[in-house]
This record gives C-alpha cells, sequence and structure tokens, in this order.
C-alpha cells in the first residue's frame, strides 16, 4: 500500500479497532446464531462477510496476521459444500472471534502477535473435510488462492487514481517452480514492483511467509509501458511468467461502481483472467461471489457519526462551566437587586437569566443525550458468556434480555461490564443446578438467566435474576459467625436481607465452604465497590429453591447531579439530593450512645448517626441544636450530622486528581458560583469506613471522619472561621 | 554546544529549587484551598483554577521543613505532569532562568534513597546551586505513603492548615 502519513494511519487504525470490535460483535452473535439453527446458509454467508471485511479492514492497516488468518477463515467459508457440520464451523467462528480479539488487543498495546497455530489447525481442519470427499473443493481453493480481490479500501484506492487519470497496472507474476530460494524471490519481485511505481495492492503481503503461493498479484500506478513494466519485473531463474494489464478508466463502468454498492462485485476490477487461463473456466462456474455489501452488521451509516468520546466530554465541561458561570451571574444579579431595588434594569436581566438558563438546561440535556448509549451494547456480549460459562459447568441455561434499549451513561456502562459478568457468572457457576438435580426440584431441566433493565426516578436498575437454587441464609449466617464478624446474638437479630449482605463483605467471599455449598460469592466486594464507585449500589434478594436476583442500582449519568450543601465545621460539604430521605432539627441532648456509635430516635425509628464532625465539648454542649440529614445508602437509613445547611444546587462533578488527592470517602468535587470548591461525599464508602472504625477509648464514639486530630486541635486554638484565608 | 535550560526557580525554605518551564503551567497567588479528607499532610487540598479542580501539594511540608512561613510572596507553581496540573505551594517564585547545559551536573548519588530521589541534577547559577526536579517523580511518591496509612482504617491526618495561617 501506498504509505499513507503517520497521522493518518493512527487515524485509520483507531477506526479500524472499533470497526473490528462491532465485526467482532457480529461474529460472535452469528456463530451463536448459526449454532441454534445449524441449517441456515444465510447465516454461514454472513459469517463469511464479516471476516471478509475483517481481513481487508487489517490489511489495510496493514495487521497481516490477522488478515491472513481471516482470509484463510473466509476460504473456508467459501467452500460452497458446506465446510464440515455446522456446529463445528460455529465452534470455530468462536474460537475465531477469540483469537481476533486477542490480536487486536495486542496489535492496540503494540505487544508481539501470537502465533494463532491452533485456530489455524482447526479451520484447516475444517477445509480438509469437504476437500477429502469432493475433489471439487479443492480445486477452487486452487482457483481462488489465484485470485486475489482487492479488498474495499485497495478497489477505493484504485478507482481513485484511475479517476485521476493516472495509469493502473494489474501485474500477475509466476515464480519459477525451480527457484531454490522462493521467498527472497518473492521479495525480489516485490521490490522490483515498488520500483517500477505505486502499489496500490498486492498478494500476497510482503513477507508473508508461510504463504507458498507461487503467484504474485499487484495493482499499481506506474507511467511505464507495458512493455518497460513486464522487463522490470522479469527476473531471471526467479520469475517464469508476466502478465501485465493496464486497466482501462471507464466512464461507463465507474458510474456502475457507485449506482452498485452491493451484491454485484465491483466488475471492473475482477482480475483478468489472462495470467490463468487454464483456471478460468472453473473459476467462473465457482461464482466467487465476492462478499455482497462488506457493510453488513453497520446499519445506515449516513446518519451516524462516529466521535470520540473525548470529545463529548470535552463538550460536557464547557457545558459545565457555563452552569457555573449561570449561578455567577446569578449570585451577581441578587446582589444587584439588593443593592439598587428600584433600578428598572432588573426585570430586563431576570428575563435574561431565565431565557438563558432556560436554553442552558437543553443544552446540557442534549449533550447529555449524546453520551447515552443503549444497554444492548452491554447486553450484547452476555449471550456467548452464557454459552461458554454454562458449557465450562456443564449446564444447560438459557439467556433471556430484556430493557437493552434503556439508555445509560457511557462511561458508566463501560465500567458496568465487568461486575455485570461477575454476577452472570456466579449465577450460573452458582446459582443454577445441574439438569438433573432442577428436574428433581420440579423445575425446567433448563436454567434461566434474565437480564434486564429499565429506569426508575431518576435511576437506572440493571437486574440479573437466576431461577436457580438460590442462597443459602443459614450458611452465610454461619459462615459470618464463623469468621467472627457477628455473634451469634448479633445474628438472630438480623434479618435475612441483612445476612444475604455479608456476601459483598471482601473476604468473606472467598471463603472456601460458602462459595461451593450455597453458591454466590468470589468477588462480590469487588461488585459492590466498582458500584458504590459508580454512586450506585447492588442489592440482594434470594429466596430458597426459587433464585436470585441481584439488582443494580445506578444513576443516569456522573456528570451532573442535584445536590444538598451543608457545612460542617465551617466547611462546605455536598451530597446527592437523591440520597437524602428527610432533613431534621435536634439537640444533642437527643443523642444516645450505644456501643461505640450514637443513635438517635426519630419518631417511632432508632436511627444511627454519623458524626463526621467533632462531639461538642463545655458545659452546654448539650443545648446545642444540629440538623440531621437522613439518607439513604443502599436501604439502610442514617442520620448525617451537619452544622448547617447550604442550599441545594446542581452541581457539575468533577474528578479529584487520582494520583495526589483520591479518597474513596469523597467522590469528587464541583465548583459553585462563587469560584469556590466543595467536596461531594461518597455516602457508602463514609458508612462502610465508620463501621470498620474502632475507637482506641473503650466507651468513645466514632466520630470526626473528616478531620484529623491534630487539625482538630489546631482549628481549637485559633478562632473559627480563619480557617480557610490564606494572604 | 551553548545549549541553554530554561528553568523556572522558586524557593522552599532556604533553598532554591527549579523545574523546566516545558512543565509549568503557571503561577497563581495562593488562593482559598479546599482541604480533601483522607489525603497525607503535605496535600493542602485542591483549588478552582478557572474552572478546573486542581490538587496541591505543600512542597514546604513535602520537603519536611518545619516552620512555614506564610507571606504574599507566597505562590503556586501550576506544573503539568502526564497531563496532569499539580499545584505546588511555594515560598516565592523566581524569574526564568538561563542555565547552560554544561554547568548542570547529576543529582549526587545519596539523593537517590531518601526523599530526594526527585532531584535530577544540580544547576549553577550565578554562585547559586538550584536543584532541579522531576515533576513526575515528585508526584509519584504521593502513592505508596498514602496507602500504608489508609490501611488500618483510621482517619488520616490533614493539613493543619488553620496553623499554617497563623
Amino acid at each position: 500500500m501506498s504509505g499513507p502519513s503517520d497521522d493518518r494511519a493512527a487515524e485509520l487504525r483507531q477506526l479500524f479497532f472499533e470497526s473490528a470490535q462491532e465485526l467482532l460483535q457480529a461474529l460472535n452473535a452469528d456463530a451463536l446464531h448459526l449454532e441454534q439453527n445449524p441449517s441456515d446458509r444465510e447465516i454461514v454467508r454472513s459469517i463469511r462477510r464479516t471476516v471478509h471485511t475483517l481481513k481487508g479492514d487489517s490489511a489495510a492497516c496493514g495487521y497481516r496476521e490477522l488478515s491472513e488468518l481471516a482470509h484463510e477463515f473466509e476460504d473456508v467459508l467459501a467452500l460452497e459444500v458446506g465446510p464440515g457440520s455446522p456446529t463445528e464451523l460455529a465452534e470455530v467462528a468462536l474460537a475465531a472471534a477469540d483469537v481476533f480479539e486477542a490480536m487486536l488487543a495486542s496489535y492496540r498495546e503494540g505487544t508481539s502477535v501470537k502465533p494463532a497455530d491452533g485456530l489455524r489447525e482447526r479451520i484447516q481442519k475444517l477445509a480438509q473435510q469437504p476437500e477429502a470427499t469432493k475433489s471439487r473443493g479443492r480445486k477452487k481453493r486452487v482457483a481462488r488462492s489465484l485470485h486475489f480481490a482487492w479488498s474495499e479500501y485497495e478497489q477505493l484506492a484504485i478507482r481513485n487514481a484511475l479517476q485521476q487519470g493516472r495509469t493502473i497496472y494489474q501485474v500477475s507474476v509466476l515464480i519459477d517452480p525451480h527457484c531454490a530460494m522462493p521467498v527472497a524471490g518473492r521479495q525480489l519481485v516485490h521490490n522490483a514492483l515498488a520500483a517500477a511505481g505505486e502499489i496500490f495492492a498486492i498478494r500476497p503481503e510482503p513477507g508473508a511467509s508461510h504463504n507458498s503461493s507461487r503467484t504474485i498479484e499487484a495493482a499499481l500506478a506506474s507511467e511505464l509501458s507495458v512493455q518497460q513494466l513486464q522487463g522490470k519485473c522479469h527476473i531471471p531463474s526467479i520469475v517464469a511468467k508476466v502478465t501485465v494489464e493496464a486497466l482501462q478508466p471507464a466512464r461507463s463502468r465507474g458510474a456502475k461502481v457507485a449506482a452498485a454498492p452491493s451484491p454485484a462485485p465491483p466488475p471492473e476490477l475482477a482480475m483478468p483472467a489472462a495470467a490463468c487461463a487454464n483456471e478460468a473456466p472453473e473459476s467462473g462456474t465457482t461464482s466467487e461471489s465476492p462478499p455482497p455489501a462488506p457493510t453488513a452488521g453497520i446499519p445506515s451509516m449516513e446518519n451516524i457519526l462516529r466521535v470520540d468520546a473525548e470529545r463529548i466530554d470535552n463538550v460536557l465541561n464547557l457545558v459545565g462551566e457555563l452552569i457555573i458561570g449561570k449561578s455567577m451571574l446569578h449570585q451577581t444579579v441578587a446582589e444587584f437587586s439588593r443593592r439598587y431595588p428600584k433600578e428598572a434594569l432588573r426585570n430586563r436581566f431576570s428575563d435574561a437569566m431565565a431565557f438563558q438558563s432556560r436554553v442552558l438546561n437543553d443544552l446540557q440535556r442534549a449533550v447529555m443525550k449524546i453520551r447515552m448509549v443503549p444497554v444492548e451494547q452491554l447486553f450484547r456480549r452476555f449471550p456467548r458468556i452464557v454459552r461458554d460459562v454454562a458449557r465450562q459447568c456443564g449446564k444447560d441455561v438459557e439467556l433471556v434480555l430484556s430493557g437493552q434499549d434503556t439508555d445509560l451513561d457511557k462511561s458508566i456502562l463501560d465500567c458496568l461490564a465487568e461486575p455485570l459478568t461477575h454476577v452472570v457468572r456466579n449465577a450460573i457457576g452458582h446459582g443454577i443446578e445441574s439438569a438433573e438435580e432442577r428436574v428433581k426440584a420440579g423445575k425446567e431441566p433448563r436454567g434461566t438467566i434474565t437480564l434486564d433493565a429499565y429506569h426508575q426516578g431518576n435511576q437506572v436498575m440493571v437486574e440479573v435474576s437466576d431461577d436457580g437454587r438460590g442462597i443459602d441464609v443459614e450458611k452465610v449466617r454461619a459462615k459470618a459467625i464463623a469468621s467472627g464478624l457477628l455473634t451469634s446474638a448479633q445474628c438472630a437479630e438480623l434479618s435475612e436481607t441483612e445476612i444475604l449482605e455479608f456476601i459483598f463483605r471482601p473476604g468473606f467471599s472467598t471463603a472456601e465452604q460458602v462459595t461451593e455449598i450455597s453458591g454466590r460469592g468470589v468477588g462480590m466486594d469487588v461488585v459492590q465497590s466498582v458500584l458504590h464507585r459508580l454512586k450506585g449500589s447492588v442489592t440482594v434478594e434470594s429466596r430458597s429453591g426459587q433464585g436470585t436476583r441481584f439488582r443494580l442500582k445506578l444513576p443516569l449519568t456522573l456528570a451532573i447531579i442535584k445536590a444538598l450543601m451543608f457545612t460542617i465545621e465551617n466547611r462546605l460539604y455536598a451530597i446527592p439530593l437523591n440520597a437524602v430521605a428527610e432533613i431534621a432539627r435536634a439537640t444533642e441532648a437527643d443523642v444516645h450512645q450505644v456501643d461505640n456509635h450514637e443513635v438517635l430516635q426519630l419518631r417511632n425509628q432508632i436511627l444511627p448517626l454519623v458524626r463526621l464532625g467533632h462531639a461538642p465539648s463545655g458545659p452546654d454542649s448539650l443545648h446545642r441544636k444540629f440538623f440531621l440529614l437522613v439518607t439513604t445508602a443502599g436501604d439502610k437509613k442514617l442520620g448525617l450530622i451537619v452544622d448547617g445547611l447550604a442550599g441545594e444546587e446542581e452541581l457539575v462533578i468533577k474528578a479529584l486528581d487520582d494520583q495526589v488527592v483520591a479518597t474513596e470517602l469523597v467522590s469528587g468535587a464541583s465548583i459553585l458560583g462563587d469560584g469556590r470548591v466543595v467536596l461531594i461525599l461518597n455516602l457508602a464508602a463514609i458508612v462502610e469506613r465508620v463501621s470498620r472504625m474502632r475507637p482506641q477509648d473503650a466507651g468513645a464514639v466514632v466520630s470526626g471522619l473528616l478531620f484529623s486530630h491534630s487539625e482538630y486541635q489546631a482549628r481549637r486554638s485559633t478562632p473559627p472561621g480563619s480557617t480557610v484565608v490564606e494572604p | 554546544m551553548s545549549r541553554e535550560l530554561h528553568i523556572v526557580g522558586f524557593q522552599v525554605g532556604r533553598e532554591t529549587y527549579g523545574v523546566p518551564i516545558a512543565s509549568l503551567h503557571e503561577i497563581v497567588r495562593v488562593t482559598e484551598i479546599t482541604t480533601v479528607p483522607d489525603s497525607p499532610e503535605y496535600i493542602e487540598g485542591v483549588i478552582n483554577l478557572r474552572g478546573k479542580i486542581v490538587s496541591v501539594i505543600d512542597l514546604r511540608k513535602r520537603f519536611g521543613l518545619k516552620e512555614n512561613t506564610n507571606n504574599r510572596k507566597n505562590r503556586i507553581l501550576v506544573v503539568e505532569s502526564n497531563g496532569r496540573l499539580t499545584g505546588l505551594i511555594v515560598d516565592s517564585a523566581s524569574d526564568v532562568l538561563k542555565i547552560p547545559a554544561e554547568d548542570v551536573e547529576g543529582a549526587p548519588a545519596v539523593f537517590e534513597e531518601g526523599g530526594l530521589n526527585c532531584v535530577t541534577g544540580l544547576g549553577k547559577y550565578k554562585g547559586r546551586l538550584i536543584m532541579l526536579l522531576d515533576m513526575n517523580k515528585l508526584l509519584a511518591q504521593a502513592g505508596p505513603k498514602r496507602d500504608e496509612k489508609s490501611l488500618n482504617g483510621k482517619p488520616e491526618g490533614m493539613s493543619a492548615r488553620g496553623a499554617a495561617a497563623k
């Protein structure tokens, strides 16, 4: 290929990786489909189209190993007699998808590609079966190997060059069968061709060592005449025969190409068969039809724009700044109105403000919508996972998907893949029983796993349910006691749901027997920690013998939240508004201490408290009033003691620099209209931390999580209010 | 052979340090800093740099200086490393210094150990020694220290800015 500039190549590769991912998804889906409907030839053709596109694209990017492998696979698929049994073909296709993916990964990382001999062998085996029985298949293979069709990109390049009025030659060079060093010979021919003009396409690709083809075919633009070209390529004792044919830039043909994007092979680029005349009739009968529309799987491209996610993030950031600007303006106008209450301009100001904020809201919503992607993108990988895991475990499992069109922020979706996979694997591995067991229990022999997604208020729920044996609560309970997390007395007080929560405890899950006997386990804490990071939660419901349901609750987006702001010891913090159930007032006298924790009676409920600041000391501290934020983290209620409320605002979340100040206690920061920075607390992590904390002194209360002891001392020795002012 | 290094010099305590001008984003006055819970002591917190949240390290604490003299000359050097912005509180910042490349020596081996392995070289400028800092190394060291502290589940010390302000 002609060498595009490095930038261009990098861009091309990026595009390739993206489209390749889609192709692999399609390949997986088709293979699974084929497994279900083994007799459907159309699926085989679809697989072939996919593989063909992958081959062409990877060749265009210079990923030789991938394109060669895809090429071999495509060859097998092209056999009309039907390669092997369809189920076996499906197997190989799935394996191929895995190998291709691994190759893509190593290309992307720039590491060397592992040879895929295993797959190659399987492909070859697949090809041999029909070949052994029907010689026709074999001949066809030969014919094909002499008839390389240029890939889509190459055709395009050739077409463009033709339109520019350049002379394009199709050259076919037959290497002398007696040549001692065919590999070196091929290289020489390559060199000669490269020197003669600009090569648009060449087969085999330079350096393709395993390929034993004795013919080199190329399309190149050159100033030379046919004879000169022939002379250049004719290297004595290496080349046996050279055929050169000039392609004519025919108007009528060009029009045909433009008009016929699909089924028919681009006629003007079909190789002239002169070089291998004896093969011609056969290749004619094989109806080698190069794949129709290699664009299969990419729906109506005209209206879809592929944009780097970073660019959208950029726009979203700008919108965020605008929102900050809006609240700045808001404050200024309020100040202005206070100062000049009679000024007539006031009304015009506020009209303009109202208009601006309406447009801003629309803009924000529009940008958010760009980031939203249907959950389908996540779900579509599961048929494959379920199939593989079920096979590994020797179980029969059906996957039911619903709610695929539920929209979710792309960044959340990306983070969700791993935990969701985990839950699904667990459900198959531990939840679903073996077929015999199921029949014994009076169930269908085939287990069902359901993946569902739906909106609930401002949140998205993703559910994974199975109809398996459920989690054995007693086993979890016993385990919790055995590992010292609970005393049996405590345990008796906990509800089943609370006991089940233990499976999310780190370390708990990895413990031996629970995983084997009752199911769930390994790495459930990972699932929970990812969900916490996403400001979501995960809950589990289980009925013995009937199944288990994991419910992942996620915010619609990570970028902008409605938040309640409050102060603790003169510092401003915020929590998501939808975590706040109610706000109450109380005095220190209402607070009681149970063990290490403070509680408060709110109406008829005992509410555990979290004191993020420090307990007041001094004679009249009992009369001090505070605000109580009743929050819900997961399904637990919790009272947050705060000193003052600072209002409710839409906050644009900005991440803290991971490297330097990252802490799980803070999920992000935001900038207020007056330029102040407010930290958004991560309630789930705070609750988690508080429950782990043990004060040194017996009888002391957990407090001051956000403030270190030393700082507290320092703060007390300086008058309040001077804490955050620097010259 | 008259290659010159362009260095932004700044004082921390009695010493002069320098960072390559290419890694400097800007120099701002010390503004309001929001402390972040759970961070090591030398992390001052985060600031709002025209709509960006930038974490700020107090280099004086980072280099183990006990007495902090806060005055009007204090600055925050906003440096860029690996695409991130980080603020460094310094006692004062000076002009751009042009140091001929041959006047820069490698850091003494002693520095390799201990907390000073972020010093990549010593530059001589008008009779003064200027320690050239490698931002990536300086910031990378924030990692391990933090971990051991936060592991034991206790709230970790935040900077005592109240005291610093006095």
